[in-house]
This record gives C-alpha cells, structure tokens and sequence, in this order.
C-alpha cells in the first residue's frame, strides 16, 4: 500500500485532478468491495457500499486534509457505512420476526438469492465455516478482524478507524481471535489446510 | 512438552504471532519460545488460524462497477450549484468575511459619531414648530414640544366673537379654563 502517494493522489484530487481520482478508484475498488462483501454479505450491497465510499471521498475532497493516512480515512468512512448497514438489517431482521415472518436464521441466509456457479463453489463448507464464524463475532471484533487480517491495516490504524486506544485494538483482537480459535476449532484439529 | 513456570500469557504470545509487539518485547518472547515448548505449541495454533482464516476469499467487484461510481460522481458533480465554475462553497467563507467587515464599520462609525447629530433637533422654547403636516406619523416625544409652541400660539390670539366656532376649536377646549379669554 502506497501511503504517501495514495496521499498525494488525494491531495491532487483535491485540486481538482480527476486522473488522481481514478488511480485511486482502480488501487481500492478490489480491496473496498472485498472489505464491504465480507461486513454485509450481501454482493449487491457490498458494491453499493463501495460506490458510496468512493462517492464521499470525492465529495469530502475540498476538505480533505493530509493529517491522516490516506486509507485510515478510507476505512474509517467504510466501517461506519458498513456497521450502520449490519444495524439496518439486524433491525430489520427483528422487525420481520416481530412480524411473524419465518424466515432462515441470519447465519445460514445466502447473500444471494440466485448464487452463480462460480458463487455456489466458492461457499465451500470451509469457507462458509469460516465466514459464520467471523459473522457471530461482535460488531467491533469482527470489523478489527476483516480489518486485521483481510485488509491488512495494522492495528495503529484500526485504533483510528475505530476510535478506540491501540492497547483497546490489541484486546480486541486478542478476544476475536480466540473467538474464532474456539468456532473453528474443527478446522484446527483436522489440520484442513 | 516443557511448562515453564515463567510461561508468557497468551495474549503475549498473539501480540507476537501478529507482529504488534515493540522491538524490545519482542526479542524477549522470541528468547522465552526458544526454551518454552508449550508457549511455542500457542504461537504454533495462532499461525494455524491464521492459515485457516485464509480459506475466505475476497469478493471482486463487477464488471460495471467502475462506471457506476463515475457516473454517481458526474451526478453528485452535477447536481451542485456552481458560480462561473467554482462551487458554492468555496463563496461561503469570503462572504461571511466580507458581512463581518460591513457590520464592523457600520458600527465603529456609529460609534464615532457626535452625540448631537445621533438625536433630532428639538425646537427651543422661543423657537416657533411649524405644525405639523397633516397624515404624517411623527413619534409621540417629538411631537410634544411641538404641541405645547402651538398651544402658545392660540393662546395669544385677538379675542374672537364667534363662540359657537371656538366652543368647537378642539385646541382651545384643551387650555386651562382660567386663562380662557372669550367675549359673551
């Protein structure tokens, strides 16, 4: 990750460089849909997700201001949209069973409605092991994991993008981490690697 | 497997296994997993998990993706107000600078100003008010003044013979009736 050219890109977007926008549009558009599908679950959602990022970092340009890495920002706009996003449909979800609606649990719910093939293979059993288990985490732990572990942001950086103390992030993921080690101890035992 | 009594916390042992450890801290869990078996046996399920936890491959996006966000951009760009190219707000802090400006010198030249030319210039006592123009709204203190130099005025008046036109002039029925000097 190039911090400070991914600063500069900014600050030249700032002035108006739409070129600028672009390099950054092509450098994170893989890595912000990849975060988002992983929050959400939800394909569609995640793109959405993503298109608003990028949408708010060219509407915030005129005042952005180079105190910051460039991608804590980034992942700070992108973890609150995505937290506010589990929010919605969790309060939804509650909503529908007030309602008496039966419907599958969220763990077991397929993001898609009509999975493609290449879709279906890549839920392998593994996969989806893995994913419920980050799922069931809570809210901060599975964002400091997805953040941690798939978005390579060192914890310096989560502890902006969470607004939490570095010693708080380290705790944080110390109690995800053992979270999981516990949810996917099948996977550990049998070495399935 | 060696337990040393000296085992470092799991914690300890995670920080190290992600790489969150200063230098010092450091050199020091890498000299305690050299002798600590069952330490080294945690960092080993660490890394494990770790390994597993890569199986969860990321989501691309869509072919389309990229133009959707630029024409979300193009609209967002297009739906704001702009001034001979320049946005709206870029005008907001110039402006407000220049209402302070006009606010401020509006007030220090108040400010300075004579006392005398802030007030109205009431007429003295020997000075004759010119009545006042019918439907004009003067305010109530200016005007008094003015109504006691034309009671003056009609008091001073040659007696007058007809008493039914003065018994109806409304400003000699205000007089105090001693002063009245009216011919029966």
């Amino acid at each position: 990750m190039a911090v400070d050219s991914d600063l500069e890109l900014m600050l030249r977007v700032r002035r108006g460089d739409a070129e600028s926008f672009e390099v950054l549009l092509r450098s994170y558009r893989a890595p912000l849909v990849g975060f988002f599908a992983r929050m959400v679950r939800d394909p569609a959602l995640a793109e959405d997700l993503a298109q608003e990022v990028f949408l708010r970092v060219y509407r915030a340009r005129h005042r952005y201001t180079a105190d910051a890495r460039f991608t804590t920002w980034l992942y700070r706009i992108a973890t609150n949209l995505a937290l506010n996003a589990i929010r919605d449909r969790k309060g939804s979800a509650a909503r529908a069973e007030a309602a008496g609606e039966v419907g599958e649990s969220e763990a077991d719910r397929v993001p898609d409605p009509n999975p493609t093939v290449e879709q279906r293979l890549m839920l392998s059993e593994r996969e989806r092991m893995i994913r419920r288990a980050i799922e069931g985490l809570p809210e901060n732990q599975c964002a400091a994991v997805i953040l941690h572990k798939y978005q390579g942001v060192d914890y310096l950086q989560i502890s902006k993008v969470l607004g939490v103390s570095e010693s708080a992030v380290k705790s944080l993921l110390f109690r995800a981490y053992e979270n999981l080690r516990a949810r996917l101890e099948p996977l550990l035992k049998e070495g399935q690697l | 497997m060696n337990v040393n009594s000296n085992c470092l916390e799991r914690e300890q042992i995670f920080s190290h296994a992600s790489k969150m450890l200063d230098a010092r801290k450091e050199n020091e869990v890498r000299a305690h997993l050299e002798s600590c078996a069952a330490c080294r046996a945690i960092a080993a399920e660490f890394d494990k998990l770790d390994a597993v936890l890569d199986a969860w491959r990321p989501a691309e996006p869509s072919p389309g993706f990229d133009a959707r966000v630029r024409a979300a951009v193009t609209a967002s760009d297009s739906a704001k107000p702009r001034l001979f190219g320049i946005h709206w707000s870029q005008f907001v802090a110039p402006a407000c600078l220049v209402v302070l400006v006009v606010v401020a010198t509006l007030v220090v030249f108040e400010r300075r100003r004579p006392a005398a030319s802030r007030t109205t210039a009431y007429p003295t006592a020997g000075q004759a008010a010119p009545p006042p123009k019918q439907g004009s709204a003067l305010p109530a203190q200016a005007s008094a003044p003015a109504d006691e130099n034309e009671l003056s005025l009609y008091q001073n008046l040659p007696v007058l013979e007809d008493y039914d036109m003065l018994a109806n002039f409304d400003v000699l029925s205000e007089l105090p009736k001693g002063e009245k000097k009216i011919a029966n």
